[in-house]
């Protein structure tokens, strides 16, 4: 009876077991779509209601408004389509992924280049190269920003909406005059010793939400833009095994500036909301964010904001590299899932819907920084003056962009080092024996 | 009784769906870990087959030994403040001639009761270096101590433990006070009886009497510190840089940061088995004490 009772047990545990690694052995490997090529899925006739689902950017003003414009606009452009949202949250697209992992990938989603290099590799996203519609969208992208569209695998996925977007360094007027600062701050030395003046006057030199490592990238990536115009882009290029020398100088010089005490003691540790209130207050002379910040420091300083280009090692190389950005433009924007039984219809609504994005931020916001070229004027009336300032004296002389990392296990090295700089402790050889050690794996 | 436990059918049919769930939730996660731990594989594509180089690439990883370092350090602080101040608590509130022990014991559980979230952001503003309690106390005090508590990349793993120490010593007071209380009075009055003073008497009675009740609060103090993250995520993110990484981080990192599903699955596995070796090696310590 007890040997029953175990063959019994051991046959319940083994059926067990083997269900489980059955489960383990299933996997992605089958439903291989082509995801390739101007068709796929089972295309609607002409007039037939298509209903898309769409996974987009809809949390705020700022994302909301122009998507609900593009949607309205659609409404006129193509009748027959129905479009659901699904409003994206703020997971690092980790919904999306999840998304994609069950099979249920909206029709269009926006997302970013990480997120598109899995998809990629996975087959979950159409590849947009031969349709006519990818076709006339590159052709009619304003200059520079072909970064934003096409992938370093040479593929389009996606459909831009922003240009390439940069981070800023923000200053408070009238605390530079009170210091007795004068701008432009055009070398890494002025920077220092304005540093100390501002920190003599008991104000934080520069406010850093530096909680969030991305930020910390752009800080460094600034520096290492003026020493060469692809940035952070540096690491990849030519695939080097060592730190190029000229990361280690961009380094050497937020060591310096970190040192200087150009940066606030808990700026590790800070966030945005931290480092906004500290700026908008005045406890602090300096901000770092991107350009689209421009629109809540216009109305919370009014005149009393501008912004300045990024300092360099020497003013001849300020000169040079003033107008290289400080932003690199992965790809990113409206994507089709190769899933989607509409491919065809969704290719072109997904491009529809980027590009009437662009006009609403270009006509409406009166923002310069959207991919496609918009033929239609601006009826923004309250244009912020630094905003106005980007569309005719940065924009048009803009020499160039930085170009994003693909890899990573880079960015995140970068991401983390970058922090660490900022931090006692941690020096320019520590940041270069551990990107080292990123780049040789 | 003795029909019913006969029966073998009805005892498998009323644990089956018991086995069932807990096969689900439980073990086909934990045996697709272990497989997937073999493979590269990004969470999406198609896995591809890497023997033991995820393992291999672990043991020289960087972030392996920080990790492991940040959760000896997390685990010690738990096992000394919530298992030792909590030992002196319980005995402290078991004792009947102390006065206001209901409110002692409530008020020793109530951070357990708060959100993580909520105590952390409490936390990041007391050791907050300009403005913080602690650094305006140690000022006010003349005490040239004051700290950069959460972005010094070796002193932030102590305060991010103590706070995680904080919050849950009220668990381990829970544990060690209904511990306390299991032992028969009669006991303490015969060492009194003896001569014991009441200290020496819980030192010689009490404690030893609560071997089972420690080997759990060791456990969970010990294994809960090497896979600690939660607080380490919420007040610095991990950083500054790595610095407060724990291998439960090197699993978040590479899962969702790199898409590195297979290397994250690899650092799993291995948390698993040091957790297990830290459980087991309790439990021998435990027994060898009662062989003695």
């Amino acid at each position: 009876m007890k040997s029953t009772w175990n063959k019994t047990w051991a046959g319940v545990l083994a059926l067990t077991l083997v269900a489980s690694l059955t489960a383990c052995g299933g996997g992605s490997s089958s439903n291989k779509p082509t995801n390739t090529g101007t068709s796929g899925g089972s295309e609607a006739g002409a007039n037939e209601k298509v209903k898309l689902k769409v996974y987009a950017q809809h949390f705020d003003d700022d994302t909301a408004k122009p998507f609900d414009y593009a949607v309205e606009e659609l409404k006129k452009e193509m009748p027959n389509v129905e479009i659901e949202l699904d409003p994206a949250v703020q997971d690092g697209f980790q919904k999306l992924k999840t998304y994609a992992a069950t099979g249920n990938l909206p029709d269009i989603y926006y997302t970013d280049w990480n997120t598109l290099q899995t998809f990629s590799k996975s087959q979950n996203v159409q590849v947009l190269d031969d349709y006519d519609t990818t076709k006339e969208y590159k052709a009619n992208l304003n200059p520079g920003v072909e970064s934003r569209m096409v992938a370093p695998d040479g593929h389009v996925y996606a459909f831009p909406d922003t240009g390439v977007e940069f981070e800023l360094l923000y200053y408070n007027k009238k605390i530079f005059q009170e210091a007795g600062i004068s701008v432009p701050i055009k070398t890494i030395d002025e920077l220092a010793e304005a540093a100390q003046k501002l920190k003599a006057k008991g104000y934080v030199p520069l406010s850093i939400f530096a909680k969030e490592k991305w930020i910390t990238t752009a800080f460094y990536n600034a520096f290492l833009t003026r020493e060469d115009g692809i940035g952070t882009g540096v690491f990849e290029k030519g695939d080097p095994k060592e730190t190029p020398q000229s990361a280690v100088t961009a380094a050497e010089q937020v060591k310096k500036l970190q040192q200087a005490g150009l940066l606030d003691v808990n700026a590790t540790n800070t966030n945005y909301d931290q480092a906004s209130s500290m700026f908008y207050t005045g406890k602090s002379a300096m901000l770092i964010n991107g350009q689209w910040e421009i629109y809540s420091a216009q109305e919370k300083m009014g005149d009393n904001v501008d912004f300045m280009y990024w300092p360099a090692k020497d003013e001849q190389t300020y000169e040079n590299m003033k107008f290289q950005m400080n932003g690199s433009g992965g790809p990113q924007g409206y994507a089709v899932s190769s899933k989607s039984k509409n491919i065809d219809v969704a290719v072109k609504v997904a491009a529809f819907i980027a590009k009437k994005s662009a006009e609403y931020k270009f006509t409406v916001l009166g923002n310069p920084i959207v991919a496609p070229k918009i033929d239609k004027p601006v009826t923004a009336t309250d244009i912020p003056a630094m905003m106005k300032r980007l569309t005719t004296d940065v924009l048009p002389n803009a020499k160039g962009y930085a170009v994003a990392v693909s890899k990573l296990s880079i960015s995140t090295a970068i991401d983390d080092n970058t922090q660490n700089l900022l931090v006692d402790g941690f020096s320019v050889d520590d940041f270069v024996k551990n990107m080292n050690r990123a780049l040789s794996k | 009784m003795r029909q019913y436990l006969g029966n073998k059918k009805a005892i498998l049919f009323f644990l089956l769906p018991a086995m069932l769930i807990y096969t689900v939730i439980i073990i086909y996660p934990v045996l697709q870990t272990v497989y997937r731990s073999f493979y590269n594989w990004d969470g999406l594509s198609e896995a591809t087959f890497n023997g033991l180089g995820n393992f291999r690439d672990l043991f020289t990883d960087p972030l392996l030994k920080t990790s492991l370092k940040n959760g000896g350090i997390f685990a010690l602080v738990l096992v000394v403040f919530q298992i030792g101040l909590g030992t002196i608590l319980a005995l402290v509130c078991a004792d009947v001639k102390v006065k206001g022990r209901k409110l002692l014991k409530t008020a020793y559980f109530i951070p357990v009761v708060l959100s993580v979230t909520v105590v952390c952001q409490l936390w990041i503003a007391i050791y907050d270096p300009t403005n913080g309690l602690i650094n305006r106390l140690l000022q006010m005090l003349g005490i040239p101590y004051q700290q950069h508590w959460l972005t010094s990349p070796t002193k932030s793993i102590i305060a991010i433990a103590f706070v995680n120490a904080w919050q849950f010593m009220g668990y381990q007071f829970a544990l060690l006070y209904a511990g306390v209380k299991s032992i028969p009075e009669q006991y303490m009055e015969a060492a009194t009886i003896d001569g014991c003073s009441k200290w020496k008497a819980h030192w010689k009675v009490t404690l030893p009497l609560m071997k089972e009740t420690y080997k759990f609060c060791f456990t969970i103090a010990i294994t809960g510190g090497i896979s600690a993250f939660t607080q380490m995520l919420i007040m610095t993110n991990g950083g500054p840089g790595t610095s407060n990484y724990t291998m439960t981080f090197m699993v978040y990192r590479y899962a969702f940061l790199e898409s590195n599903y297979g290397y994250a699955c690899a650092v799993a596995v291995v948390l698993v088995i040091i957790s297990l070796i830290a459980t087991v090696v309790i439990n021998k310590v435990f027994d060898r004490n009662e062989a003695v």
